[in-house]
């Protein structure tokens, strides 16, 4: 009964941590770092898709996938000798809420445009679109720094 | 850095496109202003003036030394193959096809779609053209070989190939950015960050819309 959805989170896991991998290649992330990039990326959205599952909102899956991801961000940063944001930023890509951030935008064109009746759920579409923008980008923002604000251990 | 150079005090000012800082040494203020260049992310840069504002401190090291490995810094060539860039950009925008749910049809399509557009983008931005241009022309290449998975009919969903193949677009960093400034105060620096950020979304809407209408595509 666990084994269905344990593959889907795995499969979660793989695609998203391809994704940020992609995104470390091209933030020029040095090679000793790829791989934490893409652990990293895939461990954070892997709890966000699973805190999801379990009927958490996305604002507040997003902000505990991003503050794993910190924490995460962090350890493999010592561990590698970068600084933690080479890691973090990479990793925190897949969860950036991309699709609705030009939904939003495409919404707002499309509705100057709509016939009247296709207005409401138009609109109704493009605040939800552009309010999830703004509060996913806060709870990553937010969960990213988490880290930072622990007490620092000693320094290599 | 400054201080471990020899250095009493140091003040900086940044805005969004400039940097002013001022070092402090025994009654004595320097000045410098500098603009900031428009750049991709590079984490390489990030990682080694990390490294060298270590040994700074730790080594001593002096005026010249830190200078000469600045600009060895700044010469440093980009780690990875243009061409391994293009192929896993678009893998990237094809694993999140995948995370939303795409079929191996979408996958293949919005793989290939990204990846083109990933080399418009590279050979757009090697001309300097308008970053905002640039966004639009890249987001309607990518857009219009999406949205062949619509002509062909290869799929039941080829609205996802659609919205995928563009993420590649999407100012991710300058987002996330924009609140941590707001967070720590920067607020014009913030505001200037999400402010290109939605220019930025919009280009991208745009150019996906040309798309759409010549694809007879209603909605994503």
């Amino acid at each position: 009964m666990m084994f269905a959805p344990l593959l889907e989170i795995l499969e979660d896991a793989f695609w998203s941590g391809l994704t940020a991998l992609g995104f470390a290649l091209a933030f020029n992330v040095p090679r000793r770092a790829l791989l934490a990039c893409a652990l990293v990326g895939a461990i954070g959205h892997a709890a966000r898709t699973l805190l999801m599952a379990a009927s958490t909102g996305i604002v507040l899956a997003t902000l505990i996938g991003s503050v794993i991801i910190s924490l995460l961000g962090r350890a493999l940063g010592r561990f590698h000798h970068v600084p933690p944001p080479v890691i973090t930023v990479a990793a925190l890509i897949p969860m950036v809420p991309g699709t609705f951030a030009y939904r939003t935008m495409l919404g707002a064109v499309q509705l100057v445009s709509a016939p009247p009746e296709l207005r409401a759920p138009l609109l109704d579409a493009t605040l939800i679109n552009g309010l999830t923008t703004i509060l996913v980008t806060l709870a990553l923002a937010f969960g990213s720094v988490v880290a930072t604000l622990l007490p620092r251990a000693r320094r290599s | 850095m400054v201080i471990g150079l020899g250095c009493d005090a140091v003040d900086t000012f940044i805005s969004a496109n400039a940097i002013i800082v001022t070092t402090t040494s025994g009654g004595e203020f320097r000045t410098k202003s500098r603009r900031i260049l428009e750049g991709p992310v590079n984490m390489d840069i990030v990682a080694r003036l990390s490294r060298l504002s270590h040994q700074v401190v730790r080594d001593d090291l002096n005026s010249e030394q830190v200078r000469a490995a600045l600009t060895r810094i700044a010469s440093s060539p980009p780690l990875y193959n243009r061409w391994l860039i293009v192929v896993m950009i678009g893998l990237a925008c094809a694993a999140l096809s995948r995370l939303f749910g795409g079929d191996w049809v979408v996958f293949g399509i919005t793989w290939l779609s990204a990846g083109v557009a990933a080399f418009v983008r590279q050979e757009l931005v090697r001309r300097h053209v308008h970053t905002l241009l640039m966004v639009s022309t890249t987001a309607f290449v990518a857009g219009l070989l999406a949205s062949s998975a619509v002509w062909l009919q290869l799929s039941s969903q080829p609205e996802i190939a659609l919205a995928a193949s563009v993420l590649l677009l999407v100012p991710g960093v300058p987002l996330i950015n924009m609140v941590l400034d707001f967070a720590n105060k920067y607020t014009v620096v913030g505001l200037a960050r999400g402010v290109t950020s939605a220019l930025v979304a919009l280009s991208i809407a745009v150019g996906l819309l040309i798309a759409m209408t010549i694809a007879g595509v209603e909605q994503l």
